[in-house]
């Protein structure tokens, strides 16, 4: 490989970068955009103040101490009374409120009674999220008021002591370690990922489309020339600045989620930000690999569309690869964001030694092997330019 | 007299081109392979894929380590209601909290039990004992099996030890219920009772597939009438220049026809096949159904002004997928959205698509209960059938400028 002819091939393709503004458009403001836009759209890490409804039939003190205790958790905020369960359903309906607790007629004189009277809650986890944390509070409410009534009555039977009281009341308690991700922020569990998923699109479009353009345009075999007849010079020298591009908007989106958000990086900045290098190679490798197998710009657009769309699934963020059939976990190895969203696991979260990642860097390099199983076929409809335009 | 007959004739001949339109659009829809590929293996396979890849809908058995140091017949129970709970399965027992972590770091569980040397002393003391739980955070899924799981074991085995308790004491029947459980509780999940995954998001998923494959396919069949300037072709030729808005209704109608048939697929067969929610009335959803694809086929017609280039619609917007997957508010709730985000929304078809399917097939609401979405969808249509017909002028004029 020689210098000038791989400089030679640089420079034309900054000139064609600048030349029209779907280059900076698909890499700076894509990638500028969503991390403004996850980043802002998720500022508070946990819904709070989600709407939730009482149907207070009992209006006693009893029933207004609900409403209070209600309010006074972290998620929910008591945003109307109803008079009766089908207001409130219609609520939940309309998609006003999320839940709703009903305190039936007489309650506190049953209490009284001793007849054990029932509250009763409910949710609506057509939003799976908002539908969650409204039930965790609504619950958290119905055993904590029990708890504090139950708590008085022992007092009055002459219990003074009241770590004995809890240890009646409460004999077992769950000390919950949440590792890498204190407080279950919902940012760290979307964003964190969601944005290399948006990388790795752009990645895998903008190889096929800077390759597959030269095609379309019939400009092929000048554009091999520059690169003195050598395909790997011309492929390196025309892919190198989006290497370089794409390598420093990660590691961008790495300074600002972990260093500057402050999220948990549990390990070391600097080996997730190698894993990070690795991730935009490995996915050029694969926009070189469908241009190669696809030569016609439209076809393989579509299929690396279809492919980069599957990754976020196929990284198991949401929803976890081993919960699939088991004949749809297998493809998942087809995907570096699923060797990415592992080394994230145990770098990120867990803190883990490198040799428990080993495995996931072997595997993001083996995607460099792909560009070399397709070289040849690329490089023949590059100089036939035998393909159909369209 | 001679005022009306004009009129007549200029409504029948508006339609007349319409229709001619309307025909050679489903021409070129059929001619071309990419597009055929969106609108019909796009919008016929991603339902059925994420059906398949979602079809269990939650964590069953998550695969959990035990520590047990205290050894005793009540850690013992404990344990035993864990593994019995559908959503934890004990997987290993570990002599130290090195050897689970170990297993953790290792992928190899999700979560660690661990009862310390004192657990059984505390509990026959009457004391509060701890029990740690460590939770694998990598997923949302994880964290919530490995919690309710170990809950519903600790209420249980909470409830046994009281009941042993009072049973000792001599306080039995209506008295021992009175002072474990004062104030019962129910609950009750309304809509997606199950909590399954696949019935939150793959109705999502649904719509935004009917909007962006839309979007894709009109911004394609635009992009590539552009390189080879041929939109004014489009524009008959009596008329010269002027009934862009015939150009636009007749191409409109086309995919509109297309899609009220694969809608009637995406969002009536597939929910009753894969038994996703269903319960809404099929007439209300055809109520929200036809603005929503009046809205969205404008929508595409009036972006597409921005694409010059077959692909370059793809390229470009193929990420505001995920934007209007958030937008649409069903994963992080409107009522958290900042307020310039919830106003931006208002601006796309599928955030008011997103939120009135919902409502109306997985919580039953009627017309009426969305209200809200509807008129917003009829607007939008008429907005954007504006600025569609604005953008095809544009492109026209642009074309004619530069003919010879």
């Amino acid at each position: 490989m020689k210098f000038a002819a791989l400089k030679n091939v640089w420079d034309r393709e900054l000139r064609v970068m600048f030349s029209r503004p779907i280059y900076l458009f698909a890499t700076v403001f894509v990638m500028g955009f969503c991390y403004i836009f996850f980043l802002t759209m998720m500022k508070e890490g946990l819904p709070e103040k989600l709407p939730v409804a009482i149907v207070d039939l009992d209006n006693s003190a009893i029933s207004r101490r609900f409403y209070r205790e209600l309010n006074a958790t972290q998620a929910v905020e008591v945003v109307s009374k109803c008079s009766s369960y089908s207001e409130a359903r219609d609520l939940l309906q309309k998609g006003d409120i999320y839940g709703f607790i009903l305190v039936p007629r007489d309650f506190y004189k049953n209490l009284l009674g001793n007849k054990r009277p029932e509250i009763s809650f409910y949710v609506n986890n057509t939003y799976l999220v908002a539908g969650t944390l409204a039930y965790r509070d609504m619950l958290t409410m119905s055993t904590l008021a029990p708890a504090a009534y139950q708590r008085e009555i022992l007092r009055k039977k002459g219990m003074a002591d009241d770590d004995a009281i809890m240890g009646r009341i409460q004999p077992i308690v769950i000390d919950s370690h949440l590792i890498g991700n204190p407080w279950s922020n919902y940012g760290v569990y979307l964003i964190n990922l969601l944005l290399p998923g948006v990388l790795q699109l752009m990645i895998i479009l903008m190889t096929v489309f800077s390759i597959g353009i030269e095609l379309k345009v019939r400009s092929s075999r000048e554009w091999l020339a520059a690169g003195n007849g050598s395909i790997v010079t011309a492929l390196t020298g025309k892919l190198l600045p989006y290497t370089i591009l794409f390598s420093i908007l990660g590691i961008a989106g790495n300074v600002l989620l972990y260093k500057f958000i402050g999220y948990p990086m549990n390990g070391s900045f600097a080996l997730f930000s190698i894993a990070t290098f690795l991730f935009v190679v490995a996915h050029q490798a694969i926009g070189i690999f469908m241009i190669g197998l696809f030569p016609v710009l439209r076809d393989a657009i579509s299929f690396g569309a279809l492919y980069g769309i599957l990754s976020f699934t196929y990284a198991g963020f949401t929803f976890p690869i081993d919960a699939m059939p088991p004949l749809a976990q297998g493809p998942s190895v087809l995907f570096p964001m699923r060797h990415y969203f592992q080394i994230y696991t145990n770098e990120v979260l867990n803190g883990a030694p490198f040799a428990y990642s080993i495995v996931y860097y072997a595997a993001l390099l083996s995607f460099l092997i792909l560009p070399f199983i397709i070289v040849r076929r690329l490089e023949k409809a590059l100089i036939n330019q035998n393909y159909p335009l369209k | 007299m001679k005022k009306s007959s004009d009129f007549i004739k200029y409504l029948t001949d508006g339609l007349s081109d319409m229709m001619q339109i309307c025909m050679d659009e489903f021409k070129r829809i059929f001619g071309d392979r990419g597009v055929v590929l969106i609108f019909f293996v796009a919008a016929t396979i991603y339902p059925l894929l994420y059906n398949g890849l979602y079809k269990n809908e939650v964590v069953y058995e998550l695969p959990v380590a035990v520590v047990d140091l205290s050894q005793s017949a009540e850690s013992r129970e404990f344990i035993k209601k864990i593994d019995a709970t559908q959503e934890v399965c004990i997987k290993e027992n570990c002599m130290s909290l090195e050897q689970a972590r170990d297993l953790f770091l290792r992928h190899k569980v999700r979560g660690i039990v661990y009862f310390p040397s004192d657990y059984h002393l505390k509990l026959r003391n009457m004391e509060q004992a701890t029990v740690s739980i460590y939770n694998d955070m990598s997923s949302f899924l994880y964290y919530k099996a490995m919690t309710m799981g170990v809950s519903y074991a600790m209420l249980d085995e909470m409830k046994s030890i009281q009941i042993n308790r009072y049973n000792a004491a001599g306080i039995t029947g209506e008295q021992q219920a009175q002072l474990m459980q004062a104030i019962p509780s129910s609950d009750v999940v309304l809509y997606n009772p199950g909590s399954g995954f696949s019935s939150f998001l793959v109705p999502v998923f649904l719509i935004l597939i009917i909007h962006q494959t839309l979007f894709f396919g009109i911004t394609m069949l635009a992009g590539t009438a552009r390189e080879e300037s041929r939109s004014h072709s489009q524009v008959p030729v009596h008329l010269h220049g002027r009934g862009i808005y015939r150009v636009v209704l007749g191409k409109g109608l086309s995919y509109f026809i297309l899609y009220f048939l694969l809608s009637a697929y995406i969002l009536v067969l597939i929910p009753r096949w894969f038994n996703l929610p269903h319960i809404g009335s099929i007439w209300t959803l055809f109520h929200m159904v036809v603005p929503f694809l009046i809205a969205t086929i404008f929508f595409s017609m009036s972006v597409s002004v921005f694409v010059k280039n077959r692909e370059t619609g793809l390229i470009s917007f193929l990420f505001c997928t995920l934007i209007l997957l958030f937008l649409g508010g069903f994963s992080w709730p409107r009522a958290s959205m900042p307020d310039f985000w919830k106003y931006f929304s208002y601006l796309f078809p599928s955030t008011h698509g997103i939120q009135a399917y919902l409502k109306i097939n997985s919580t039953g609401a009627q017309l009426s209960q969305i209200r809200f979405e509807y008129i917003w969808m009829w607007i939008q249509s008429g907005i954007y059938l504006i600025t569609a017909c604005l953008s095809m002028l544009y492109v026209v004029k642009k074309e004619k400028a530069l003919m010879p």
